[in-house]
């Protein structure tokens, strides 16, 4: 660990030390500057210097961008275009005619050198000291598509894509609103990802958004990559098989969380937006909770619950029961068990082992495979592996629907990251009630719970409703409560305007 | 979000906590063996006494507010006195807090897993124990708020059993007078102690006025869970037969039975595991929280760690039995008489003398 901080270090600060090379004022000799910026970028093929002679001032000019991120066709029409050929502009001796709105004049080597990374366009001219920087940039991009991990059946067929003003814009579409605030940071040394924290300025809690700045701030890595790594950097606890921060791929979603009083953090070049600080029936929350009626989503919410303890507990009390506690199922339940374990020469534990891991990773497997031959895995996974390793006498037929319960419970948890959770803590309590039975599983559930209200997020008890107990929370938590009903922010978000709404509605047939 | 502060809940259920634990289990039998089918009347007493107790240990506490009770001898008899209450309290918890945690033990090994070494199991149980009672009292708050919705529906499915009980074994009440009940308090008074970790809690109490309606909650909790166990026994068994079970609480879920579970009592005993654990994590983390103060360390976790492992190795070499068990639950039972029940009542008329005299000299 030291080790690697050490190493870090190093590394960032030789980095800044080439960096000092390029720094002071451009000068006024054009061919110098040039060979200045060629210098700053040596090796690079897509790097385009275009000498032209400007029709408004007679003089000599050099345009420079990179052309793979700067809009070609803009360059063309809207700089090239007007410098060539247009004539000077009566009014406004000094002011170069472009047909562009955003011009940003600069004279200094570092911020040119970010302009032309940033894919704008520089024009240097001959006996001037200062050097005209256009937005031109148009990086390669995604067009909006449907969300692919998070999908739902009622919301909005709009997913983020890796551009983060994009991404903003998707957010800034659900709420109109002067008060979304956006807080921009650059992170990374050589990565400069501009990371963005979206936040309802009169609704979120000001302690929070600065313990999340001063997170933020602290982070000195060379990139970060995506909104995974930077969760990593900024989450609580480390050591914890639980997610301390949401990612979702939802702009509606994240549109949802933010009119909460919560924060979302939207990096460049991430598909995924953080949403914190969360707590854990975050995690078991879907849009369509929202979109459907609330009798339906309270009960898939309670069986998503459910699913969460079959997914974590089932094959561990499967173990127990088979290697401790027979005595405690019905005997004609034993029978049929005992049935169907009769031929197979492993104890419960390897049985359960075995089968966990296959089901672990033909699900892995499933999701390298591109879809075509996805369906090679449900075949081999299914027919090959269920029901070839019954009959051979491997696993029991019980086994075999344990797993298969498992599987399915944890694929129900509707963020990936808790139901990925889920999947390495089952292995513990498995381990557990093998040794000791109940007791085991017992033992691993207080430590699972000493963990849980323990944990924060953001500075924010992570078990909030529950431990500790905030009852107007429950609204939104295992029952959904119907929209009129819910007329609050969650108190775990500790929002400065507790009231979002009221409980207008039609009264219907209702007496009264 | 000060990280020092408990709810009102919380210190309700902190304190219910510490008092329901191990005893519950062969509470009825004891009670059963001093003072016949009346003993639940014992318990009615004790309560009477414990509430009274706590609440004068809350009026003392409220001379010095945002102190323990260490800094509160300290403000009146010196630091010498402090320290030296600082040293009983640190045994006093750790003794308890080792009798119960390997009571704790003992139980699960005679229940369940009858093969498995009792140090095993206690290493086992020292690992979520560790993990907790390192943390501060908030997070000790929680768990006990928490563990109590957890388990608190188990009792009503206690009652499940009572459909065979015959009530006619309860009376005639008072069969034998007063004098065998009221020379046995001592003897049911012991299940509610627990309570004096208000001295410790009280500080850290976030609204401090409400204090005393939560003892006496606290107390009327446990209250019911004690006469609902010893009296559900009482009817189930007959007079002659309880005192034949060792634990005739869990005994009694024997019968129960489902269509797709039997033997109920060992999930049960299983989660039960929790009930118990809110007794000794408390009890552990006032031991560590005297022995750091009385270092001066804010961090406990070290202190935690060695009492931890002396009580692991103590037990690898004496292999705990009941009887011992019980020997040295009666030895911790003296000490608790006097620093649960004697201790507050002298400190209480101390402080309220020592008050009398200071407004006179200002008179």
């Amino acid at each position: 660990m030291l080790f690697f901080r050490r190493y870090n270090k190093q590394h960032i600060s030789t980095q800044q030390s080439k960096q000092n090379l390029h720094q002071g004022l451009i000068s006024t000799n054009l061919m110098d500057n040039v060979a200045e910026i060629q210098s700053i970028f040596s090796d690079t093929p897509d790097l385009v210097v275009r000498n032209l002679v400007i029709k408004q001032t007679q003089s000599q000019a050099v345009l420079i961008y990179f052309s793979g991120i700067a809009d070609r066709k803009t360059i063309f029409t809207h700089v090239l275009n007007p410098l060539l050929f247009e004539d000077r502009n009566q009014n406004k001796e000094n002011e170069l005619k472009v047909s562009l709105g955003h011009i940003k004049e600069t004279n200094t080597w570092p911020q040119i050198e970010d302009a032309i990374l940033n894919g704008e366009a520089v024009l240097f001219i001959d006996k001037c000291a200062i050097a005209y920087i256009y937005d031109t940039a148009n990086f390669p991009k995604r067009s909006i598509e449907d969300t692919q991990i998070e999908s739902s059946i009622t919301g909005a067929h709009v997913g983020f894509t890796e551009t983060g003003s994009l991404n903003v814009a998707l957010i800034r579409k659900y709420i109109h609103n002067r008060e979304l605030k956006i807080k921009e940071f650059i992170i990374g040394e050589r990565g400069k990802t501009r990371i963005s924290i979206l936040y309802l300025a009169d609704v979120a809690n000001p302690d929070v958004l600065k313990e999340l700045e001063e997170r933020i701030q602290k982070i000195k890595v060379d990139s970060v990559i995506n909104t995974g790594v930077l969760a990593e950097y900024i989450e609580d606890q480390p050591f914890s098989p639980f997610p301390q921060l949401l990612l979702t791929e939802r702009p509606d979603f994240a549109a949802a969380e933010i009119l909460q009083g919560r924060m979302a953090i939207v990096a460049d070049q991430s598909p995924n937006v953080i949403i914190g600080p969360v707590t854990f029936d975050t995690f078991f929350k879907s849009i369509d909770d929202y979109g459907s009626r609330w009798m339906v989503a309270s009960f898939l919410r309670l069986i998503r619950y459910v699913g969460f303890f079959i997914a974590i507990f089932l094959p561990a009390v499967y173990i127990a029961i088979i290697s401790f506690h027979f005595e405690i199922i019905p005997l004609k339940l034993l029978l049929s068990i005992g049935a169907s374990r009769e031929r197979i020469p492993f104890p419960p534990y390897i049985e359960a082992f075995i089968m966990e891991l296959t089901l672990e990773m033909l699900r892995e497997a499933g999701i390298r495979l591109p879809t075509k031959i996805g369906q090679t895995i449900g075949i081999v996974g299914g027919i090959v592996i269920g029901q070839a390793a019954v009959d051979a006498g491997i696993v029991s037929n019980i086994m075999v629907i344990v797993v298969a319960l498992t599987a399915v419970a944890s694929f129900i948890i509707p963020a990936y990251q808790m139901g990925s959770a889920i999947r390495i803590v089952r292995f513990p309590m498995m381990i557990l009630a093998s040794l000791f039975g109940f007791v085991g599983i017992t033992v691993g559930l207080m430590i699972l719970l000493g963990h849980f209200i323990a944990l924060e997020s953001l500075g924010n008890p992570y078990s909030s409703p529950i431990a500790p107990l905030r009852i107007p929370d429950w609204k939104d938590v295992f029952i959904r409560f119907p929209h009129w009903a819910m007329n609050k922010r969650p108190l775990s978000t500790k929002a400065l305007q507790m009231i979002k709404g009221n409980a207008n509605r039609p009264k219907g047939d209702e007496p009264g | 979000m000060n990280k020092n502060s408990i709810t009102l809940m919380q210190f309700i259920f902190l304190i219910h906590g510490v008092q329901m634990g191990v005893g519950v289990l062969t509470l009825p039998r004891e009670l059963a063996e001093k003072a016949g089918t009346d003993g639940w009347i014992l318990i009615i007493i004790s309560w009477f006494i414990t509430t009274i107790v706590s609440l004068l240990i809350v009026q003392i506490m409220k001379k010095h507010p945002n102190g323990t009770i260490l800094d509160l001898l300290t403000h009146y008899f010196g630091k010498w006195v402090g320290r030296l209450a600082t040293i009983m309290f640190a045994l006093y918890f750790a003794l308890l807090a080792h009798v119960i945690f390997t009571r704790e033990a003992l139980f699960i090994q005679a229940w369940i897993l009858p093969r498995t070494k009792i140090y095993v199991l206690l290493f086992l149980l020292a690992i979520p124990t560790y993990q907790i009672v390192r943390k501060n009292i908030q997070i000790l708050g929680r768990y006990s708020e928490f563990v109590f919705y957890l388990t608190s529906w188990m009792i009503f499915v206690y009652v499940v059993p009572l459909k065979d009980a015959e009530w006619l074994h309860l009376l005639p009440i008072l069969k034998e007078g007063w004098m065998p009940i009221l020379s046995n308090v001592k003897s049911s008074i012991f299940s509610f102690i627990g309570f004096e970790i208000i001295f410790f809690i009280y500080p850290f109490l976030e609204k401090k006025e409400k204090a005393s309606l939560g003892v006496v909650i606290a107390n009327t909790l446990s209250l019911f869970a004690f006469l609902i166990f010893t009296i559900g026994a009482y009817a189930f068994f007959s007079p002659d037969e309880i005192t034949l079970f060792n634990e005739p609480t869990i005994e009694m879920l024997k019968v129960l039975e489902l269509k797709f579970i039997e033997r109920l009592e060992i999930v049960f005993f299983s989660l039960y595991l929790f009930v118990m654990s809110t007794t000794v994590l408390p009890l552990m983390f006032m031991t560590v929280f005297c022995t750091s103060q009385l270092v001066g360390k804010q961090d406990h976790s070290s202190h935690l760690f060695w009492y931890i492992l002396m009580g692991l190795t103590y037990n690898l070499f004496f292999p705990p039995t009941f009887d011992k068990n019980v020997q040295l639950q009666q030895i911790i039972e003296q000490a608790g008489m006097i620093l649960a029940f004697a201790f507050p009542i002298f400190l209480s008329g101390y402080v309220w003398a020592h008050g009398l005299f200071k407004r006179r000299t200002i008179k």
